[in-house]
């Protein structure tokens, strides 16, 4: 198992006034090479059940283990460092800076891990050349289109070759043919062997024939029909 | 390792770099304002600076001991038989007499300091010699020598010629020739002076035989100055007694007043900038927290995002620092601090076309980056720590 939760609870805020249980009691495991679909209404859970998954916070309590690393108690700079090895995001409206380019967008993971400039050019350019977006390497990112500016956010959370991506609510801002080609994109990821998990209420999405699991989320917990 | 690290640092570096000129219009702002700080920073430490040094050149060329002749308040002519009362006194090494006044030039609208001192008589070092750029001293044996100061060397408008004439009290023209000219690097001491021998002097003011302006009295031993002035009021109580100490307190009681005034007014501005700058930086405004929240997530440590912060905030305050210094010296060397004149210029032993060269000193230069940057890089970095506990989570979501 790539990704294994067991007895998983996130509470924020613990022993303030405004304490919130977002997830109680999660279990959860994900297989190497598979694709699954977090599903559920507003509120219920999915993107903290995302960030923990995507090593942004330790759970409160419970036992989390991505890519045989135990998240629990790990310190921030530690889940930081675990975190660029091993997860690439993709974010709802993509969170792409709009004033830097589509390369230097592109690249920004790579800067503190000490890539030189000669190669981070070169994982860029092979990326965007994947997706046919070369010919808008020198652009500012906010003068792109909608169907580029998710090619390049998925350029992004590959360029230094992270086993799992995590996406959350990817296709909520896209019309229906963007958000089909997404699903393409992300079938061709896992058949290179990447591991996916997608968060999402977006039919388009958890009906897809790549996906193999869907979990639904209920107000923190694991809702089993 | 060690490589990496490094790269990661040049990385780091870069994206400060662009990031400072992605906001070039707030950077630049930003710059000129802490240019302009700098700039008056520095431009009165220097000014400070090459004014004490002239008044260190203009105290060394001031006698031991001056004395004057008062009566009702005002100074009058001293009898020069009161040296014949001086002789008795343990340590006076030497007594010269000085004739000199100020002389209004109305055809061309100029003041000279006239000086007539008897060369021969003084010691080593007090005679102005060192000062000559060209040519000689008057001595007593030169009749209508003189020597002459830069300014007035330009207001009598020589121009190869090396004589002119001055109008006695009763009007009769009294001639003169340039025998020497003082070097405009002693400007302060020597701009409009007019040195000529004791008896030329006399001549000109029309002052009686037997009488001099004051009488300069040298010793044989430094320390012995304060008690050889007491020794010599006692002897002589109707006699003003001037030391060289006194007349150094003097300028600096007045500079201190001016130069602490000026800092007052230089603090505030300063002060103002650092709120400023802890404002602008301290104000996340959305994008930026969006930012940073993207680059957390991305794999950016918070030290990443400080060091880019830091990066930003060396670069600005580093071409400020030299924008502010090199105009700092070019305002205080090329316009003779013509900003500070106001404040400064009531001094009243400065001349109006002052000539200014500061001797930049290492230490100078440190203090006023230390009043400068070190404040900026506080009120910029220390903010930016709050901005670098932006979850990265929030990243996330919609
Ligand atoms: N940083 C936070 N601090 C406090 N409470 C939070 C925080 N983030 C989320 N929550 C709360 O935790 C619960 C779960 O939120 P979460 O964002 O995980 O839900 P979600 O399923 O992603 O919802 P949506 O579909 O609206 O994105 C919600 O009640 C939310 O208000
Ligand atoms: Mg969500």
């Amino acid at each position: 198992m790539l990704i294994e939760l067991s007895g998983v609870s996130k509470i924020y805020n613990q022993g303030r006034a405004n304490e919130v249980r977002a997830l109680s009691d999660i279990d959860l495991g994900v297989e190497q090479g598979s694709m699954v679909c977090l599903k559920g209404p507003s509120g219920s859970g999915k993107s903290t059940l995302l960030a923990i998954i995507g090593c942004i916070f330790p759970p409160t309590s419970g036992r989390a283990a991505i890519a045989e690393r135990q998240l629990a108690r790990l310190p921030d700079r530690f889940l930081t460092l675990h975190r660029r090895e091993t997860i690439g995001f993709i974010f709802q409206r993509f969170n792409i800076l709009p004033e830097l380019t589509v390369l230097e967008n592109i690249t920004l993971p790579l800067l503190p891990l000490g890539v030189p400039p000669k190669e981070r050019r070169q994982r860029a350019q092979e990326l965007l050349a994947r997706f046919a977006i070369s010919h808008r390497a020198r652009f500012p990112a906010g003068q792109i289109s909608g169907g580029e500016l998710q090619r390049v956010a998925i350029a992004r959370a590959l360029i230094n070759n992270q086993p799992i991506i995590l996406a959350d609510e990817p296709t909520a801002h896209l019309d229906t043919a963007l958000s089909r080609e997404f699903m393409e994109i992300m079938q061709q990821l896992k058949e290179a062997g990447k591991t996916i998990v997608i968060a999402s209420h977006d039919p388009l999405v958890f009906e897809h024939p790549a996906i193999d699991r869907t979990v639904t989320i209920q107000d923190g917990r694991i809702h089993v029909p | 390792m060690a490589q990496r690290n490094l790269e990661k640092q040049l990385n780091i570096l870069d994206y400060a770099l662009s990031s400072l000129w992605r906001r070039r219009l707030k950077s630049l702002s930003v710059l000129l304002v802490f240019a302009a700080v700098i700039f008056l920073l520095a431009s009165f430490q220097m000014v400070t600076k090459a004014l004490s040094d002239k008044a260190r050149e203009v105290l060394v060329h001031t006698p031991e001991i001056t004395l004057q002749k008062m009566s009702v308040g005002r100074q009058e002519a001293i009898p020069l038989a009161y040296r014949d009362r001086l002789a008795g006194i343990f340590g006076i090494r030497r007594v010269v007499p000085r004739i000199w006044g100020y002389y209004f030039d109305e055809v061309r609208l100029a003041n000279y300091t006239v000086m007539g001192m008897a060369v021969e008589e003084m010691p080593d070092g007090a005679r102005l010699d060192t000062a000559l750029a060209s040519g000689t001293m008057p001595g007593p044996a030169g009749q209508g020598l003189v020597a002459i100061g830069q300014s007035i060397k330009k207001a009598l408008a020589l121009e190869g010629r090396t004589t002119f004439s001055l109008f006695r009290p009763d009007l009769s023209l009294k001639a003169f020739e340039v025998s020497g000219e003082f070097s405009p690097d002693t400007d302060i001491l020597t701009n409009d002076l007019v040195v000529m021998n004791l008896a030329d002097a006399r001549d000109l003011f029309a002052i009686p035989a037997g009488l001099v302006t004051d009488l300069c009295v040298y010793v044989a031993n430094p320390q012995e100055i304060d008690t050889i002035a007491k020794k010599i009021s006692e002897t002589m109580p109707s006699v003003r007694v001037l030391t060289r100490p006194q007349i150094q307190k003097t300028y600096q009681v007045v500079f201190g007043w001016r130069s602490g005034f000026g800092s007052i007014c230089l603090l505030t501005a300063l002060a103002a900038f650092v709120i400023l700058a802890w404002d602008k930086a301290s104000g996340l405004s959305p994008e930026e927290r969006r930012e940073i929240a993207i680059l957390k997530v991305l794999g950016w440590q918070t030290s990443d995002i400080l060091v880019v912060r830091f990066w930003e905030s060396v670069i600005v305050s580093g071409l400020a620092c030299v924008v502010g210094m090199t105009a700092a010296y070019i305002h205080v060397v090329y316009f003779a601090a013509s900003l500070f004149r106001p404040v400064l210029m009531g001094w009243s032993v400065l001349r109006p076309d002052l000539h200014l060269l500061p001797r930049l000193a290492a230490g100078d230069i440190l203090l006023t980056l230390a009043f400068t940057v070190i404040p900026y890089l506080a009120a910029t970095v220390i903010p930016a720590w709050r901005s670098a506990t932006v979850p990265a989570d929030s990243a996330l979501g919609g």
